[in-house]
């Protein structure tokens, strides 16, 4: 393996920039590669009102007095303040899922075997305590970014190298005749998120303790006059934007608590912000 | 590869994939860093790269050429330790040194913290003994 600093965003090899995700996929050996580019020469950093590089580290939005409530607390919220000061807004949007049977290499849907993709999902069966309780029915994995759901919830857009898109568009969940979770191009690279200001917003999570791990539920709510967007983390295999009520999910036999968990959080959210 | 450790210079060979804390450890023989859970979950292996807290043991020693280390190797004269000594802030000691690093840090930036910045500061160091009251008070405490 090899590890090049890009010098322009036009390369070949797999990009990383801060590596929190990178290097522990290597390492697992769920991830392989020939070239390594180290991307932060290329990737902007800076924050200016209602943009962001998409290089930015969590630790420098969350201590960022210009950047709405909602994402500021899911950066402030996330991970730990060592993984914060490494890892970078693209990154965390680009994280894998934390289903510990595809972190332990089981051959499921979402792992590539030696003809094609695994065609079992081991999580309906097996432990699915912290996985998904919305569009479970192929993959039931619970997207783990926090700041996705913010930017979901802030209606934010993406800048990358071929196209400009909603937040919502870099997502998509895996199905039989495609298993990926993003709709990110070889080659392509975030490189900045923007969005309008906010009346109002707020970010709650509930995790297994109060600082320092992955959410259970994420529940991000942003206000602009009498429209309210809610969006959760840790309730689907992508960032899920609410729409109505919590009613239409479909948890698993171990996982119904997450329901409850999310409609309190989602009534509260609300209520924060005059929605 | 140059790598700056504590203010001394080094060639590092290690191959591309080699963690700062295995270059760290092994070829520089810095064992005071540790290395527990491996995977960015602990905080064990914490250091300071450019004078910010990061994890050795998932940052790749070739991304950090060129860059400034400082580990607890260069920290013995810091009254951090001192403080930890005094109010007892360790059992087994193994995430001591990664707990010392990160206090460090915050104490640079913000040398009178309050509980909630001490405890949101170092909430990425785990302690398997339950050091958490004494560490909390040594980071109070450690202008004596
Ligand atoms: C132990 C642990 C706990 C965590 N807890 C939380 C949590 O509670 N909440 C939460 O939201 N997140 C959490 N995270 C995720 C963490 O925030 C991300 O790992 C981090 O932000 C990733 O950024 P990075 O720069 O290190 O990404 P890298 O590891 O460098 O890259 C990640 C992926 O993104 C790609 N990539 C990176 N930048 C770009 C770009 N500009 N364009 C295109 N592709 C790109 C890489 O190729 C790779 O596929 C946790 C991570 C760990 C390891
Ligand atoms: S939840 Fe998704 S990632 Fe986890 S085992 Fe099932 S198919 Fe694989
Ligand atoms: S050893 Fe690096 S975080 Fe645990
Ligand atoms: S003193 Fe033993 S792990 Fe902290």
């Amino acid at each position: 393996m090899e590890l090049r600093r890009a010098s322009s965003t036009t390369f070949d090899g797999l990009p990383v920039h801060g590596g929190t995700e990178v290097v522990p996929l290597l390492r697992a050996g769920l991830l392989r590669t020939d070239t390594l580019v180290d991307i932060r020469g290329v990737v902007p950093r800076d924050i200016a009102p209602g943009r962001i590089g998409a290089g930015a580290t969590l630790a420098q939005l969350e201590c960022d007095p210009g950047i709405p409530e909602v994402l500021r607390e899911a950066c402030r919220l996330a991970a730990s303040p060592q993984l914060r000061n490494m890892g970078s807004l693209a990154g965390n949007l680009l994280q894998s899922t934390r289903c510990w049977y595809w972190r332990l290499g089981w051959p499921c849907r979402l792992h590539r075997v030696a003809n094609g993709y695994g065609d079992e999902c081991f999580a309906r069966d097996g432990e699915h305590r912290e996985h998904a309780i919305f569009a479970n029915d192929y993959c039931a994995s619970a997207h783990p970014s926090d700041v996705a759901a913010a930017l979901l919830a802030l209606d934010a857009r993406l800048r990358t190298t071929a196209r400009e898109l909603p937040v919502a568009e870099l997502y998509r969940l895996p199905t039989e005749a495609d298993r990926r979770t993003t709709t990110l191009e070889p080659g392509e690279v975030i490189l900045e998120v923007t969005f309008d200001e906010c009346d109002q917003s707020v970010y709650l999570k509930a995790m297994e303790r109060k600082r320092w791990a992955f959410p259970l539920v994420g529940v991000a709510a942003a206000r602009r006059g009498a429209k309210t967007r809610v969006a959760l983390a840790g309730v689907a295999p992508v960032p899920w934007l609410l729409s109505g009520e919590l009613d239409s999910a479909t948890p698993l036999p171990r996982n119904a608590y997450k329901v409850d968990v999310a409609r309190a959080l989602v009534k509260r959210a609300r209520a924060t912000i005059g929605a | 590869m140059q790598l700056t450790v504590n203010g001394h210079q080094y060639e590092v060979h290690g191959e591309v994939g080699t963690t700062l804390a295995e270059a760290l450890r092994e070829e520089l023989s810095l064992t005071g860093t540790k290395i527990a859970c491996g995977e960015g979950h602990c905080g064990a292996c914490t250091v300071l790269v450019d004078d910010e807290p990061v994890l050795s043991c998932i940052t790749l020693v070739h991304a950090v050429d060129g860059a400034r280390v400082t580990t607890i190797e260069g920290l013995r004269d810091h009254p951090m330790i001192d403080a930890f000594v005094r109010s007892d802030a360790l059992q087994c000691g193994f995430c001591t040194p990664g707990q010392i690093v990160s206090a460090v840090a915050l104490v640079e930036s913000e040398p009178a913290p309050t509980t909630e910045q001490i405890r949101h500061a170092m909430a990425g160091n785990l302690c398997r003994c339950g050091a958490y009251p004494k560490i909390e008070e040594a980071i109070r405490t450690w202008q004596g």
